[in-house]
């Protein structure tokens, strides 16, 4: 019961030593897991000096651990790119971006561009694109081939084979799957809380065709590749990965679209190394590192001209994935107005207690 | 001079628990009770309010995975008894010699590993391509791979494996000090075994019984790894309820409230247990 | 149906022996035990008195022999069923009950009716004198009364014997003598058979109609109290009941109605009685009661005659050295002229012997026939 609590204030305890442990020539990097593989550390290490603490987290988790401190204990984060203006709305765990000190010449200027746009508040800009990629489907070709959009992973046929997280992505794309555009509704709450009732609907009645909701990728990952599961709301990198150990496995873009997701860095308002961290930002979006960063993630960058440097097997892989009309057809994630995520947690709470 | 130099002392011994109790217990439930307390109005704005607590009330959802989180964890807390019992007996007054400590040192083997890599054996064990499932296809069994994680009984399985420790240990030191002769002196005037269980052990057994009970049923409430690791898309387990709210949610306010109701709940359950069993906390306890 | 002359026996053993691992701790024990008699079992710790007891409880199992009660063998019968009852050495009472539901557990687990089980309870607690005690936790009790509930809840069940396992060790000496002359009215008045294990042998005579000696898992002798003391078997039960000088010595002539021993430090005395097992020269064991010594105080400068005398009396000489003084157990180390021995003599209670102290010249004497003589 305590636990939840003692992990907050724990959290609490272990940045406030951090930070007065921390000197200005280290950089508390709160990232994904593969953003900042050891190789590129080590290479930033030698070229600067400054040391790299690379702390592995998800969206929630960095927004309650800024939340928890204020906004200190990390010197730069990554959170995806619709996440940022909500949270600092309502927690103010950031600090805005001089875009001055960025080298806006090594970006992809739609994607800079874009992003820029999504993580304004009140005229400052908290973001600028780093790793980008999609949720869609992973699928075993051979066991479960019918699978081609969100909804059929409650086909009937799939009795305890298919697996997806109880989070947002999930609402998002099944409400895509079944004609709705939740995107458009994100200001109607009214509109929104509609046709999130659908989608709950829907996800209490697929519960049979469920295993169990993932929460890890590499649980999921296991229960692919050991045949239990035979379709899974997902990454993209994650199905490449298993694509290059089972050929039979694939991720697959979603007839009705894949949700696009880019990743940023963000200034933790408490931030010790500011320096540092936009030295880690230029580094990381040189072509040749951003490429070693899209190998281990598996996704690719903001960074232009890195293509060239990616081995040619994601590239096909990405291609196999995505048609040109698949492309087109990603959804991008607007920010989500305050107030939305609280009407889906309801949702997902009461999917979870439901029993069939 | 002495008394003093010995208050002193005292405060000295006493300073690290009273600093680990104000900061790191005391503390955190008044934040969390005072956060439980606000409603957020706005961005950054919040206003005095009952609704968290009401919502609790309100909300079928809630309210029923906090009864069947309740409901298990006496389950699990009974079943733990049952066969913590025999085992402590055996060990308090059947083994000798080098056996007993070696039993002793078998249930406290499982302890050497963190909790979550002991669930993700029992997951090894339990999952559809795993051991046990394996085993009963190879033995012709059953004919094809059967799942036995994701199921209540298999949460109950997980639960009782993580708490026999903390039932055997005060039924053994409570066993230990049974006078041997007591026994026998019912089974002398005619006791059966059951009444000989009946009549002299369990009443003489009953404190370590309740403490046992009362560690394990709380640990058992308290459990997040277990039920939501091996219960996976059915678990509801009320930790991750209170977990989701302050991490997925960043509703602290709701989840501040759980913590709190689960603290009051939770107490007064033990406390019903204590007056059912007739027990003293103070005796219980010591 | 059985044959009579083992039916009008209460309890008995025939050859039992008990094995722990290479150890013996019950060693073909084989003893019959009258009805309504007081038998003590008297012996060292470690002796396997103990072990014998919980075999005729039913807590141990014989490795041979038979156990029969009233002319039945009983080593199929588990403890709960068998007709003994025991009072164990911590008396065991449950703590958890009351005193008159202590007494009433054996009668509950027969499941007798209500009402009889409470007569027998009130009456049973009236005849161990605690009638208004019923109502009693077992910690309000004093060590005595604790010891008759103990008793009185085993007796309720009227079993064919009562097994007693050192009962009295846990009390205070003043309250031990007296509970050992109420334990002997107890078993008088309700006229069951006790089996009483001890190693202190004032309880087993005091008490007892009859006593087996036991050491190292047999019986050394069993007999009256007096038999025991007065004409002991054997070297052990001579020194384990009753205080005795001892002397070791050999053979050095022997006639029709004795012999005559020498210690090695040269005193000579003369024995008579059961030396059947003697041969001249040979070494014997001579124990002498401290009690049966006379003993007279002398002048300073007279000197008895020394060594074995006339009519078979032994007379000699000697110092005290030292005045125990016990009441009326009295007793004074005398070292004797013409020799390095020394002897224990117990002290009359008549006046003249009030004043004696250490350096007072005495005489002492005592009958050939007091001395009890075993072969090394």
């Amino acid at each position: 019961m305590k636990k939840v609590f003692k992990r907050a204030s724990l959290t609490l305890l272990i940045g406030a030593l951090a930070s007065s442990v921390a000197n200005a020539e280290a950089l508390r990097l709160l990232t994904w897991g593969g953003y900042a593989p050891d190789e590129v550390v080590a290479q930033f290490e030698k070229e600067t000096g400054i040391d790299v603490e690379v702390t592995k987290s998800n969206n929630e988790d960095m927004i309650s651990k800024l939340r928890a401190t204020g906004g200190s204990g990390f010197d730069l984060a990554q959170p995806s790119q619709d996440r940022v203006t909500s949270a600092q709305a309502d927690f103010n765990i950031y600090k805005p971006i001089d875009l001055s000190k960025i080298d806006a010449d090594k970006f992809i200027p739609s994607m800079l561009e874009a992003t820029r746009k999504n993580t304004q508040l009140d005229g400052k800009v908290y973001g600028v694109p780093h790793v980008w990629g999609t949720s869609g489907l992973i699928v075993n070709r051979k066991s479960a081939p019918a699978v081609a959009d969100y909804t059929d992973l409650c086909a009937a046929g799939l009795n305890g084979d298919v697996s997806y997280r109880l989070k947002r992505p999930t609402l998002i794309g099944f409400a895509f799957a079944m004609g709705e555009d939740p995107f458009s509704a994100y200001n109607d709450k009214n509109k929104y809380q509609a046709i999130l009732n659908k989608v709950e609907e829907k996800l209490i009645s697929c519960k049979g065709a469920v295993k169990t909701y993932w929460s890890g990728g590499d649980d999921l990952l296991n229960l692919i590749r050991s045949g239990e599961v035979k379709a899974a709301m997902a990454w993209d990198s994650g199905g490449w990965k298993l694509n290059s150990e089972i050929p039979d496995v694939t991720f697959v873009a979603p007839k009705s679209g894949a949700l696009g997701w880019i990743d940023t860095f963000a200034l933790p308002r408490k931030t010790k190394a500011e320096d540092a961290a936009y030295k880690w930002i230029n580094f990381v979006m040189r072509p040749e590192i951003a490429a070693k960063i899209t190998e281990s993630a598996g996704n690719f960058t903001a960074s232009k001209g890195s293509d060239e440097y990616v081995n040619a097997t994601l590239k096909k892989q990405f291609q196999e994935s995505f048609s040109a009309q698949a492309v087109d057809n990603i959804k991008w994630y607007p920010p989500v107005p305050p107030g939305l995520e609280e009407m889906e947690g309801k949702v997902l709470d009461r999917v979870k207690a439901a029993r069939l | 001079m002495k008394p003093q130099h010995f208050k002193f002392g005292l405060a000295l011994l006493l300073t690290p628990i009273l600093l680990w109790l104000t900061l790191l217990i005391a503390l955190p439930h008044v934040d969390m009770a005072m956060i439980s307390l606000r409603e957020r109005v706005s961005a950054g704005t919040y206003a005095f309010s009952w609704s968290n607590y009401t919502a609790f009330f309100t909300e079928p959802l809630y309210w029923r995975t906090f009864m069947r989180t309740a409901v298990m964890s006496i389950m699990a807390t009974a079943l733990t008894l049952l066969i913590a019992f025999p085992i402590s007996f055996y060990i308090a007054k059947v083994a000798r010699g080098r056996l007993r400590p070696l039993l002793f040192l078998l249930c406290l083997v499982p302890f050497w590993v963190s909790e979550l890599v002991r669930t993700y054996g029992w997951m090894i064990l339990l999952r559809e391509t795993g051991v046990l499932s394996s085993l009963l296809q190879w033995l012709g069994w059953v004919d094809g791979p059967v799942e036995m994680l994701y199921q209540d009984a298999t949460i109950m399985v997980g639960l009782v494996y993580t708490s026999m420790l903390f039932m055997v240990v005060p039924l053994v030191s409570t066993l230990d000090s049974l006078d041997d002769s007591l026994i026998e002196a019912a089974y002398d005037l005619g006791a059966s075994h059951w009444r000989v269980m009946r009549d002299v052990v369990i009443p003489h057994a009953a404190p370590g019984i309740v403490s046992g009970c009362i560690v394990v049923f709380m640990l058992t409430l308290g459990n997040y790894l277990t039920p939501t690791l091996l219960g996976g898309k059915d678990s509801l387990w009320f930790t991750e309820q209170i977990y989701t709210q302050f991490i997925t949610r960043f509703n602290w306010e709701q989840g501040s409230a759980f913590g709190i109701l689960l603290l009051i709940l939770s107490s007064l359950i033990v406390w019903i247990g204590l007056r059912l069993s007739r027990q003293s906390f103070t005796k219980v306890m010591s | 149906m059985s044959d009579p002359v083992t039916t009008s026996f209460d309890l008995e053993c025939r050859n039992v022996r008990k094995n722990f691992a290479a150890f013996t701790a019950v060693n073909d024990v084989s003893f019959q035990i009258p009805q309504g008699s007081f038998f003590s079992i008297l012996g060292p710790s470690g002796c396997g008195k103990t072990t014998l007891l919980r075999m005729l409880a039913g807590f141990q199992q014989p490795d041979a022999g038979d156990i029969l009660i009233k002319g039945r063998s009983v080593l199929d019968t588990p403890p709960n069923k068998r007709p003994v009852n025991m009072v164990f050495q911590h008396l065991a009472l449950f703590p958890n009950m009351t005193v008159a539901e202590n007494v009433a557990y054996g009668l509950r687990r027969r499941k007798a009716p209500r009402h009889e089980i409470e007569t027998a309870v009130k009456d049973m607690l009236a005849r161990v004198g605690l009638p208004d005690s019923g109502g009693k936790r077992i910690d309000q009790l004093s060590g005595g009364q604790k010891q008759r509930i103990a008793i009185a809840r085993c007796l309720v069940l009227r079993p064919d014997v009562l097994l007693l396992d050192e009962p009295l060790g846990a009390l205070d000496l003043k309250l031990r003598e007296q509970m050992k002359v109420e334990l002997k009215h107890l078993q008088e008045k309700f006229g069951t058979t006790f089996v009483y294990i001890t190693h202190d042998q004032s309880e087993a005579l005091v008490m007892s109609d009859h006593i087996a000696v036991m050491n190292k898992g047999r019986f050394e002798q069993v007999g009256t109290p007096q038999e025991l003391y007065y004409q002991p078997d054997t070297a052990f039960v001579a020194s384990f009941v009753g205080d005795s000088n001892c002397w070791r010595g050999t053979l050095v002539s022997r006639d029709s109605e004795g012999a005559a021993i020498r210690t090695a430090s040269g005193l000579q005395f003369r024995v008579e009685g059961a030396l059947e097992n003697l041969q001249q020269g040979q070494e014997a064991q001579v124990y002498l009661r401290p009690e049966a010594v006379k003993i007279e105080l002398a002048s300073a400068s007279s000197h008895g005659d020394a060594g074995a005398g006339r009519g078979g009396e032994n007379c000699f000489s000697g110092v005290v050295d030292a005045v125990l003084f016990d009441g009326a157990r009295s007793q004074v180390q005398v070292s004797l002229d013409h020799s390095s021995e020394s002897i224990s003599v117990a002290l009359p209670q008549t006046p003249m012997f009030h004043n004696i102290g250490k350096g007072q010249r005495v005489l002492l004497s005592w009958a050939a026939g007091q001395c009890s003589c075993f072969p090394v």
